[in-house]
């Protein structure tokens, strides 16, 4: 029912120390470099470095790192086989036409452009992944305010965020309250039941929003909350990781330039 | 589901990126103007996203057995309007990004368009045809919240035929190709969340309808009348 939260990890993670500046430019620079790829093996090889930060330097645990990759990989997975059955190529392995607009095939070239989107897809969670894993959101509010974000919309985000922690206690104690009393047993029940749960949800978001209100007031809010940024300084090791990180990425990017499977 | 990362070529992260930041503008400029006027919407915005995110992160007794979640965008569309509700929505992508690796960043702007554009668009405008027509105020939201996630889902699929067209038949028939894979999983989800969420609706109703007339959702009137019924 629950799906444990990455910012949880991310808060205790080897990296939270580092500069927010150096992990966000290396994951959003891998993401760029992973979309500007036109070969399979540069994705998979930044996939390899980022993995290997994440396991290593940050110390994430393995199974859960696995945990949090394999759920999305298994959508890629679904939609990369209906890419390799629709696009369609030369060498046919197998085809069947079961409507007169719709073909089917699996051919050599829709099985290379199907695995290379999906080192594609591996290459992009990975650096996902990294910044979601290393980065807590609380550091991310700053950038935001640094890169001037329009002030209530950055606090209209750090008020969504308290209210995710604060309502998803709040569920998960009404939903095991369910549990206990056999809400779920049914399918009927559990829709029923489960609308209950939200409608919950709803009423308690809305007195905490309420609450909220009287607490800001009490303490003279004026449309702007107070943000401490940690200063977290640019050090020399992690900036030349990063350097040695992007040129190695981007040779392997030249490199495997049109490289594919078969 | 929403498009993960690295499965659109950039070119097209591009074009949905560029889609969704007018209408993004759109919302911020209007989100300034209900603040300035009330002060008091900011915290209530603020925990309609944060039950958009629970929502989306609860998995929903589903017939297919997949793992499907809500979209909830479809309740956040009526209370606010949908321009607000894409600000809302993109800020909870990229919370569900970020903690839950659902979704991405370069596709960040596709997944804005499906679920926080389209979806409470038509949302809002079933609710806004049906809400001083005579039908039952439970249906309406059904009707709205249904089809809104339904219209998500048409979205992401034409997103996705529009990035990876068929070499027979070209956009048409893999759109048809991606629409039958969500079709399975998606059009049962999509009935039950209007389900459950017409539900939420009476429950709100019954304990605290003031919320509905204060935000002039529907008149004192019409929930008197559905009080009645509940």
């Amino acid at each position: 029912m629950f799906e444990e939260l990455l910012e949880d990890v991310a808060q205790r993670n080897g990296l939270r120390e580092t500069s927010t500046w150096l992990k966000l430019a290396a994951g959003l620079s891998a993401i760029v470099l992973c979309l500007l790829s036109t070969g399979y093996a540069a994705p998979l090889f930044i996939a390899l470095l980022l993995s290997a930060a994440v396991l290593v330097l940050a110390r994430i645990d393995l199974r859960t790192y696995a945990e949090f990759f394999l759920v999305p990989l298994w959508f890629a997975l679904m939609s990369v086989a209906v890419i390799v059955l629709i696009s369609g190529g030369e060498h046919v392995f197998w085809s069947w036409d079961p409507l007169p607009f719709l073909s089917l095939s699996i051919t050599r070239e829709s099985i290379n452009y199907g695995f290379f989107v999906l080192c594609r897809v591996i290459g992009g969670m990975s650096a996902l992944l990294f910044i979601a894993l290393t980065t807590p959101m609380t550091d991310l509010f700053v950038v935001m305010r640094k890169v001037r974000v329009p002030d209530f919309v950055i606090d209209l985000a750090m008020i969504i965020y308290r209210t995710i922690f604060f309502l998803l206690d709040q569920v998960r104690q009404v939903y095991h309250a369910q549990v206990m009393r056999l809400g779920y047993s049914g399918w009927k029940e559990s829709v029923h039941t489960f609308s209950m749960l939200c409608g919950s949800a709803f009423i308690a978001s809305w007195d905490a929003g309420d609450d909220l209100v009287r607490a800001m007031d009490a303490r003279c809010y004026d449309g702007k909350f107070a943000l401490l940024g940690e200063n977290r300084p640019v050090e020399l090791r992690p900036l030349c990781a990063l350097a040695l990180f992007l040129v190695a990425a981007s040779v392997a990017v030249v490199a495997s330039q049109g490289m594919t499977l078969l | 589901m929403h498009i993960m990362e690295g499965f659109l070529p950039w070119q097209w992260c591009v074009v949905w990126w560029l889609i969704a930041l007018p209408c993004l503008m759109l919302g911020i400029w209007q989100l300034r103007k209900v603040i300035n006027a009330d002060r008091e919407a900011l915290p209530l915005l603020g925990v309609t996203g944060g039950f958009i995110f629970v929502l989306s992160s609860l998995k929903l007794p589903s017939v297919t057995g997949s793992c499907s979640h809500p979209t909830g965008t479809g309740l956040s569309a009526i209370c606010f309007g949908p321009w607000i509700t894409s600000v809302i929505c993109a800020i909870v992508l990229l919370f569900q990004s970020l903690f839950l690796a659902h979704g991405g960043l370069s596709v960040l702007g596709a997944n804005i368009v499906s679920m926080g554009i389209v979806g409470p668009l038509v949302g809002y405008a079933v609710y806004r045809l049906l809400k001083d027509t005579s039908v039952n105020i439970f249906l309406t939201v059904f009707l709205a919240t249904a089809l809104a996630d339904m219209f998500t889902y048409v979205t992401t699929s034409l997103e996705l035929a529009l990035a990876y067209p068929a070499e027979v038949g070209g956009f048409a028939s893999s759109f048809v190709m991606f629409m039958a894979i969500f079709a399975v999983t998606q059009l049962p989800l999509a009935i039950v969340e209007g389900i459950v969420l017409a539900l939420v609706f009476k429950y709100i109703v019954a304990l605290k309808p003031d919320i509905l007339i204060r935000m002039k959702i529907f008149s004192e009137a019409q929930i008197t009348a559905a009080r009645g019924e509940a």
